[in-house]
């Protein structure tokens, strides 16, 4: 069996050996991503099957987890690892014709470092571990955010860097104060003794690790420099801010919440939580017309959405948001990558420049398409089995309060199915008459061949959800049974 | 308004953290893995800076880590200054001063000389390799700031900082591969005091300081590149 240790360590080493390419081709490097992806990949599929048996736990340095760091490859850990690497693999197919621009040597190397730390934040066990992964996936995403160097790339950049920092900084404070009363920071030895301390002195880190996290995981307050950050980064990095950075960030609360603090009394705040940045992203992004602001406030809405179903708390809640979460993933990467081709032809982020598109762009047109109608929740794409399960578990709670939560999360779908809607009309149905003549342009086959891996595996997984329920299923009781994680790891 | 608000805020906030730190018992001995290292530290690791021997033994993984966002900082900077190097040509700068150029000439070898000896004896005596590769850097400065027209070679900064980040993690395999564990300390301990002990670590040391002193050096030479 592979160590899963390998699916940090091959990326960081590569990562480390990028700049070394400068003296022997420039033409290498972008290879680079791709090729500790695909191994990622490989290795966290190898893996898969093992884990569904027994997690799987790596101690490093020779030393016992509670003494040393410890990996714990569970079912969600590698579902996570899995996403990341496929996610991360295609979108560095997408990269080699779509990054021309500047210094593409720095922007492989932060790349790779910012899909390692969200590799290291969903396989480690030790919670100030956690922590140092976070900074490097939070610290590349900045400097990603400001990659093309232009104003309001540089804006949006400071501004996700000042809430990330105060952010990270509340994480720190949280994980001082948990090791002042355990005195030890790996999260099972942690979870082991959470009960045996004053409920106040471990409520004050719980609010600060959510806090914290928080920003990244973009939960209402928190995620004022989402739109800005998401829209001026390059469509690779949006697709990757979008469809990995913001659910590591979820990873982390989760773990926090369920395995650490074991918290479920706080399970009804997050749920409010989740409905109102629901809410809020879908009424924001139905007033865009900047379609990758549009795209960046669909992403707040879904995140919400998730942030409900997890909370609801049962297995079939927790089950329903993993799904959604990966239906999300997958989407939302497709959405900014055919939407980041289509605003490099026409050169303007504004939805009216859409106009005709599917006549000049007919497949990535289509991907587009397929994308909105998976992220609006149509059958037969990936969207639809995620929603219904989470409408299913939110309503066998038989709760007067779910009911009317389940009311607005239906009504924020509608407002969701507008906005994408009108833009799908855009690019059919619109314009032909004033740019006729126009040749037909077809993407280069770097940006065809993940953009329609993408659409293939949201028609397939939409069609057979049996594919990913057994992992998903495994994922959501490892999360809800914290004794059996803290046995595993401290017999 | 907006002021009060957040005024208010803030005092919540700093009486919830009052409110957990009076029940907190910080540094007693109830900090049961660090008594763990304390007792066990030189015998495990062989290193007799017990601070060392969690930074680079038991906590190995963490320092990878945060090499690795040292690494990020410096590359992200890189890449965000770059963009503004072309900049104003004949735009003045004051030449240093007699005092200055001669002091940063006598200083220049023996802070090196100081960082360079710190890391080495990193896992006997305080400081290590973050600690030695910083006063490197600060050498480095001092060229910039008295020796006009001198920089680093950007090239040779950037082979020392990936060797250096390299030979960590090859450490770290070569571990894997022998000891099933990845940083397993695979080299004979030897005499707990002497230079020559505690396997990998003195190694992992001079490694990392080599890497932060080229980068925190490539740093000062990204933003100091602003003026010129």
């Amino acid at each position: 069996m592979v160590n899963p240790i390998l699916l940090i360590v091959i990326p960081l080493g590569l990562a480390f050996v990028v700049p070394l390419f400068r003296f022997i081709s420039k033409k290498i490097e972008k290879f680079i991503p791709f090729f500790a992806l695909l191994a990622n990949l490989i290795i966290s599929l190898t893996l898969f099957p093992h884990v569904l048996e027994k997690p799987i736990h790596v101690s490093i340095g020779g030393f016992l987890p509670p003494l040393g760091i410890n990996l714990v490859a569970g079912p969600l850990g590698i579902l996570f690892a899995m996403l990341i690497a496929l996610v991360g693999f295609l979108v560095s197919i997408y990269a080699f014709a779509y990054i021309k621009e500047k210094d593409q040597e720095k922007y492989h190397i932060l790349y790779l470092l910012l899909l390692t730390g969200a590799t290291g934040v969903v396989l480690t066990g030790d919670i100030f571990n956690l922590f140092v992964f976070f900074e490097i996936l939070c610290i590349s995403s900045y400097s990603l955010v400001a990659y093309f160097g232009d104003k309001p790339g540089i804006e949006s950049a400071v501004k996700y860097l000042i809430q990330g920092a105060v952010g990270s900084s509340l994480v720190l404070i949280g994980i001082g104060l948990l090791y002042g009363q355990f005195g030890t920071l790996n999260m099972a030895d942690i979870a082991s003794n959470i009960h045996s301390v004053h409920s106040i002195s471990v409520f004050i880190p719980l609010v600060l690790l959510i806090t914290g996290f928080g920003v990244e995981a973009a939960i209402f307050p928190l995620n004022a420099w989402l739109p800005d950050a998401h829209s001026s980064a390059p469509s690779s990095i949006s697709a990757i801010l979008s469809g990995i950075a913001i659910e590591v960030g979820l990873y982390a609360i989760v773990r926090v919440v369920f395995t650490l603090f074991g918290a479920s009394s706080i399970l009804t705040f997050l749920l409010f939580l989740g409905v109102i940045t629901l809410l809020i992203g879908e009424l924001c992004a139905f007033n865009q017309e900047n379609i990758k602001r549009m795209l960046a406030y669909s992403s707040i809405g879904q995140i919400g959405l998730i942030v409900f179903a997890l909370s609801i708390g049962s297995l079939s809640g927790i089950n329903g948001g993993l799904f959604q979460l990966v239906s999300h993933t997958l989407s939302k990467a497709l959405l900014f990558l055919a939407a980041g081709y289509m605003i490099f032809r026409s050169g303007s982020m504004n939805i009216s420049s859409f106009e005709g598109m599917g006549k000049k762009m007919p497949y990535t047109s289509f991907a587009f398409t397929i994308g909105a109608f998976s992220i609006v929740g149509l059958p037969p794409f990936i969207g639809f089995p995620g929603k219904f399960m989470i409408l299913k578990a939110a309503l066998f709670e038989q709760d007067i309060l779910f009911t009317i939560l389940v009311f607005l999360i239906l009504l924020a779908t509608i407002i969701e199915g507008a906005y994408f809607f009108r833009v799908v009309q855009t690019i059919y149905f619109k314009g032909e008459k004033s740019t006729p003549g126009q040749e037909r342009e077809i993407a280069p086959l770097s940006v065809l061949i993940p953009v329609f891996i993408f659409v293939g595996l949201i028609v397939v997984i939409g069609i057979y959800p049996k594919l990913i329920t057994e992992i998903l299923e495994s994922s959501a009781s490892e999360l809800l049974n914290r004794a059996d994680y803290i046995k595993n790891i401290l017999p | 308004m907006r002021k009060l608000i957040s005024l208010i805020l803030l005092v919540i906030i700093a009486g919830g953290i009052v409110l957990s730190l009076k029940e907190i018992p910080f540094g007693i001995s109830k900090i049961k893995i660090g008594d763990y290292y304390i007792k066990k530290g030189i015998e495990e690791t062989g290193a007799t800076n017990i601070v060392t021997s969690v930074v680079v033994s038991y906590r190995g993984f963490d320092t990878l880590g945060e090499i690795t966002i040292l690494f990020t900082a410096a590359i992200g900077l890189s890449a965000v200054l770059g963009t503004y190097r072309k900049r104003k040509a004949g735009e003045k700068v004051e030449p240093p001063s007699f005092i200055v150029k001669t002091g940063c000439r006598f200083l220049f070898p023996i802070l090196l000389l100081v960082g360079a000896y710190i890391f080495i004896h990193g896992h006997l005596t305080p400081g290590g390799g973050f600690q030695g590769g910083a006063i490197i850097a600060s050498a480095f400065l001092l060229m910039y700031l008295g020796c006009e027209g001198k920089r680093i070679n950007e090239n040779t900064s950037i082979v020392v900082e990936v060797l250096g980040a390299l030979t960590f993690i090859v450490l770290g395999i070569i571990g894997l591969t022998i000891g099933k564990d990845f940083l397993f300390n695979f080299l004979p301990k030897g005499e707990p005091n002497t230079l020559l002990s505690a396997g990998i670590i003195p190694v992992i040391y001079i490694a990392i300081g080599f890497k932060v002193g080229s980068e925190l050096a490539g740093i000062i030479d990204h933003l100091i590149e602003k003026n010129q």
